[in-house]
């Protein structure tokens, strides 16, 4: 009988701690922009919105397959500036190779996933040390290929997946491709972490990747495909970032860290055993939109780092105490 | 011993009167009272659940009583904090020891205590004071040793150090044995004898019977936060402690034999060895269940190791079902129909913060093909909540995190893992370590059942009454080969003997 009553007491609390504060910083910030920007609420501004977080939530849902294995992959940043460099080299202007560019800057991805999977599974190096490296190895490689400048140029064919917009769209009027890539590119990787055995496996190596070879999980393919789909994530993230931004080469700088923020604004459990696509992309466009408040109220770069730097401190501090209510 | 009983009689070290505690939707303890002596020994049963832990816990000043009270040496105190526990003199030593593994121990017996001189530590007082320990409990390391390169006895024998380092007049060792074998057990018991001459009050939880009768004084039964009983060890039996604890008279323990048609057999080793172990050969038939018995460090578990290819044969042959076969990894063994338990449930069985079903789950899941659709139903159409309710495990839902599950709960879930495949051969290494009474029983009987359909189960443990009441036969290992074999129906003696090395004329068939 005291069961019944002090569960019936403590169900609204539980509930309430349930509920991740992700989404309710969400709302908060999204009402902000909303009365910080007038035509924010219209099928534009929303639109203009996810086309901003579309290349973050891409690069952080990719993160979540090594986060969720306990791995980390700091790579993805360089691996972001390499695509856009590289691309903007091998074309340099000539809409004809835009393809093969395309098909060359997935190849060096799937290769650099494939290396830090086999690095890391094979030799036993910890992820966050082969992926730092990694990040210094692919960002030198960009860095000699271009000269250390910005050179040459991206076609509108290849610069149309972070550019275009169809408009005349009903309901929603208007459409960015960038948006259709990340809509696709989100439902492939929902499939593969909620609707896979690959899925599961990665939450369970993530949990204990002792107990997993024990009962016959072949561990270091599951780590091997986790960093594929982050590099390829990232390869994605830099195609649409060029057509967004143009070549740059400082154009993926601290995307591994938001993404990881982004992970555990999601819920994503650094160290691995949890999280999910939804609470990411959720995550992610919670810190877009503090970015974006944090521009119009006119916060220089260096302090919107500052800022980034401690909600990042802050969500990971919270998830701990979140950790300890559950138990 | 005389000495120890005529102290028995003094007050009371320490006296719990009428303690509760409740948690949220629980009540874990309801007016429990306990007391000990100073040289005085007092095992502490129950199943799990039954508020053992929480009873220490109130103990140690990690929870507070809702009512009730503590005396020590006859006047009332608080606990409100571990902290003051220890500074009453009162320490536990948990069933995970708490030693730093990287560092000497003399650094670990007086951490937080460190002596200094000038504000430096006196390096040479500490090393000294840890050796005139070591030397009283007769250790043959030193405390230069690095922790963690000890064995588990060895770190309990540093622990129980750093307790009376810290002037621990109260000593509460939770299931201070489940890890140990029979010799060091023996010298843990012994260990505790001495210090209980010396006037030290103990508090031994424990779920081997054997055990509790071989130290304790006094023995109190706990059930669903209840006082059952309180005991004089002279006035009791194993029986009556264990239908204390169950609430019930525990029939056929051990479930019956059955006799099995001979046939051929499904697992034959000839001279298999490696890094730990040598020369083994022996034969497994289906429907039998064989226990590998042997001292710790005897290669019984690098055996199982061995055969499941964990840590495989690098020597020797292996045919299972007729084929010569050489497992390199688990996922060979599991294809070539080989199930393992490990018998460390919580490193190396569980993914903890898991469901019961994913954790149930995970060997279908480790020979599916990766891109498939993550199926809930075993190879031949049993759906895995089903098995989950055959092998009768407890939980408020299959989604429930495993980690909060009961021990014996979470042995039945990893059971449960390896039925699904239905391999031919269930290699279980200690499948009945730190789970209760009822829980051990229910173990038996699936492992039993599952022979019975046809199956060999190979079976690892340190708990020799468990071998020999299981097995229809029994293998017994010393120093890395078998020392021999022995039919069902041996004794512990034979078994002791074999283990120790003596050496037998009659040879495995």
């Amino acid at each position: 009988m005291t069961a019944i009553g002090s569960a019936a007491r403590f169900a609204p609390v539980r509930l309430l701690g349930r509920i991740h504060p992700s989404y309710a910083a969400l709302l908060v910030l999204l009402i902000a922009i909303a009365f910080l920007t007038p035509n924010f609420l219209s099928p534009l501004g929303v639109m203009a919105f996810l086309r901003r977080g579309a290349s973050l939530a891409i690069v952080s849902v990719g993160q979540l397959f090594v986060l969720s294995m306990g791995g980390f992959d700091l790579s993805v940043g360089s691996l972001i500036t390499l695509a856009v460099m590289g691309s903007a080299l091998m074309i340099n202007n000539d809409p004809a190779l835009t393809w093969h560019a395309i098909a060359l800057v997935y190849l060096m991805g799937i290769g650099s996933g494939l290396f830090l999977g086999l690095v890391v599974s094979y030799l036993k190096v910890p992820s966050i040390i082969a992926s730092l490296g990694a990040l210094l190895s692919i960002k030198g490689v960009a860095l000699a290929w271009s000269g250390g400048s910005p050179q040459g140029y991206l076609p509108d064919n290849f610069r149309q997946f972070g550019r275009v917009t169809y408009h005349d769209v009903p309901i929603i009027q208007v459409l960015p491709m960038s948006v259709v890539v990340l809509a696709v590119f989100v439902a492939i990787c929902a499939w593969l972490f909620h609707g896979t055995t690959f899925g599961r496996l990665a939450l369970i190596v993530g949990d204990n990747p002792r107990a997993a070879d024990l009962a016959g999980v072949r561990v270091r393919l599951v780590r091997i495909v986790g960093f594929l789909v982050s590099a390829v994530s990232a390869v994605t993230a830099g195609i649409l970032l060029g057509g967004f931004a143009g070549p740059a080469q400082d154009v993926g700088d601290g995307f591994e860290l938001q993404a990881i923020a982004a992970n555990v604004l999601g819920g994503t459990q650094l160290l691995g055993g949890r999280g999910s696509v939804a609470g990411v992309v959720a995550g992610s466009l919670t810190l877009t939109a503090l970015f974006t408040v944090l521009n119009l109220i006119g916060l220089p770069k260096p302090l919107r780092d500052a800022v980034q730097g401690g909600i990042l401190i802050a969500a990971v501090a919270y998830s701990v105490r979140r950790q300890g209510w559950e138990k | 011993m005389g000495a120890g009983l005529s102290m028995a009689e003094a007050a009371p070290r320490f006296e719990m009167r009428g303690i509760r505690r409740t948690f949220p939707g629980v009540v874990a303890l309801d007016d429990v009272s306990f007391s000990c002596a100073a040289g005085e020994v007092h095992a502490l049963c129950g199943e799990n659940g039954a508020g053992k832990s929480t009873l220490i816990k109130v103990l140690g000043g990690v929870h507070q009583p809702d009512a009730g009270t503590i005396l020590l040496d006859g006047k009332p105190v608080r606990l409100n904090h571990p902290l003051e526990a220890r500074r009453h003199g009162i320490s536990i030593i948990h069933q995970e020891l708490s030693l730093l593994p990287e560092r000497s121990v003399a650094d670990n017996i007086y951490v937080g205590r460190e002596p200094g001189r000038l504000g430096l530590l006196d390096r040479a007082a500490m090393r000294a004071g840890a050796e005139t320990w070591l030397r009283r409990f007769g250790c043959r390391f030193g405390a230069d040793a690095v922790a963690g390169s000890l064995s588990i006895a060895e770190q309990q024998v540093v622990e129980i150090a750093k307790a009376l380092v810290f002037n621990a007049r109260i000593l509460v060792m939770d299931e201070p044995t489940a890890a140990l074998d029979e010799t060091e057990t023996e010298r843990l018991l012994a260990l505790v004898r001495q210090l209980r001459a010396e006037g030290v009050a103990i508090v031994f939880i424990s779920h081997r019977m054997r055990h509790l009768f071989a130290v304790a004084d006094t023995i109190t039964v706990l059930k669903d936060g209840k006082l059952v009983g309180t005991r004089p060890r002279g006035a009791t039996s194993p029986e009556e402690i264990v239908r204390m604890m169950v609430g019930r008279e525990l029939k056929d323990y051990y479930p019956a034999r059955r006799a099995r048609a001979p046939g051929a057999p499904v697992l034959t080793v000839a001279g298999g060895g490696n890094e730990w172990i040598e020369g083994i050969g022996f034969e497994l038939y289906p429907g039998e269940i064989v226990a590998v018995a042997g001292l710790e460090g005897s290669g019984k578990a690098a055996l199982g190791r061995a055969i499941f290819g964990a840590a495989p044969f690098s020597r020797g042959q292996m045919v299972v079902g007729g084929q010569a076969v050489r497992p390199n990894t688990p996922l060979d063994a599991i294809r070539l129909g080989i199930g393992y338990v490990s018998d460390d449930r919580k490193a190396e069985g569980l993914a903890l913060r898991q469901s019961v079903l994913e954790n149930a789950l995970l060997a279908m899941r480790g020979i599916a093909a990766i891109f498939s659709r993550p199926g809930r139903t075993a190879p031949r159409g049993r759906g895995i909540d089903q098995l989950l309710r055959e092998v009768d495990v407890r939980a408020a839902g299959y989604d429930q995190q495993i980690r909060l599950l009961s021990g014996g709960n979470q042995q039945k879930t990893v059971l449960a893992r390896w039925l699904a495949l239905a391999p031919r051969i269930l290699v279980c290494a200690e499948p009945t370590r730190g789970i209760d009474v009822a829980a051990k029983a229910a173990i038996y009987r699936l492992l039993r059942a599952y022979a019975d359909s046809g199956k060999a189960v190979l079976t690892i443990t340190s708990d020799l009454p468990e071998a020999i009441g299981i097995a229809d036969r029994l293998l017994v290992m010393h120093e890395g080969r078998l020392a021999g074999e022995l039919p069902a129906g041996a004794t512990e003696e034979d078994v002791v003997a074999l283990a120790a090395g003596h050496q037998f004329e009659a040879a495995p068939a």
